[in-house]
């Protein structure tokens, strides 16, 4: 039931397993600033809907302060743009890790191929 | 020579492995949700009996079952939480409707992380018949093994 894998053949599966461990955590920091983004934006959308004499508090520290309605949209469409270049930056490196992923695991396919064929 | 491949085997235990993390992980954001929409359901409840007492006294709690007594100074507008770290002052009417939104969203997202639970649980059923009948094929062969080679043991003796 068992098969001998040449130990490169071993190094190069613990470095598609590191890749993917990678490729997870980009995926879940994306994930995390994308929540950001969209909660910022819908702050965004709901404070544009606000009458402008309505009371808006902002968290500064551990405090909520009462901020202009004007300061806190522009405090918001400043942390939504941030999120956004965030986000496209985790994209190229994941991109980047996808890339070697896919040449890394056609190597190791060939090879696996190759040594069946052989035996 | 064995027929079962153990890379099959080895591949179905990841994904196996996998599929089950991603439903945990999907049971976890449901429970969430619907403590969010019980929340939401709550919060809609106490607003609407805050301003039908019209200046009663209402319960703060400070923790550890610890209450003080509150006279609701304006109870026709409410502090509303809209995300980002901002608060927004709300008359009751939208306060209401903001929370009705807000479960109404999280009701769909509710029913689509439902089924993809459940597509999950059925991936995972259908991984674990196939890993369960590859074990017992495994097994099976080698215990033919082991009745040859006993055999042959006997009559050498």
């Amino acid at each position: 039931m068992s098969e001998v894998i040449s130990p490169k053949i071993q190094n190069q599966i613990t470095m598609l397993q590191q890749l993917q461990q990678q490729m997870q955590t980009l995926l879940n920091q994306k994930n995390q600033y994308e929540i950001a983004a969209q909660e910022t934006r819908r702050a965004i959308e709901e404070l544009n809907e606000t009458s402008d004499d309505a009371e808006v508090y902002h968290s500064i520290g551990t405090v909520m302060m009462q901020r202009p309605k004007s300061v806190v949209l522009e405090n918001l469409t400043e942390k939504a743009e941030n999120f956004e270049i965030r986000i496209s930056s985790i994209e190229k490196q994941e991109k980047l890790v996808q890339e070697k992923f896919e040449s890394l695991q056609a190597q190791v396919k060939a090879a696996m191929e190759g040594g069946s064929q052989a035996a | 020579m064995s027929s079962v491949d153990p890379r099959e085997v080895q591949s179905l235990q990841m994904y196996l492995q996998e599929y089950s993390q991603q439903a945990e992980m999907v049971s976890r954001q449901l429970a969430i949700m619907e403590e969010g929409i019980r929340e939401g359901n709550g919060a809609i409840e106490s607003l609407r009996m805050i301003h039908e007492s019209d200046g009663g006294i209402v319960l703060l709690p400070l923790g550890g079952g610890v209450n003080t007594r509150v006279r609701v100074e304006n109870p026709d507008h409410y502090l509303v939480n809209i995300g980002a770290d901002v608060v927004v002052s709300k008359t009751k009417e939208d306060s209401v409707s903001f929370l009705q939104e807000r479960i109404t969203e999280m009701n769909a997202s509710y029913k689509n992380l439902s089924e993809a639970l459940g597509r999950l649980q059925s991936q995972i059923r259908d991984i674990s018949t196939r890993l369960d009948y590859l074990y017992k094929q495994s097994q099976e062969e080698q215990g033919r093994r082991q009745g040859v080679s006993t055999g042959v043991s006997q009559k050498i003796r």
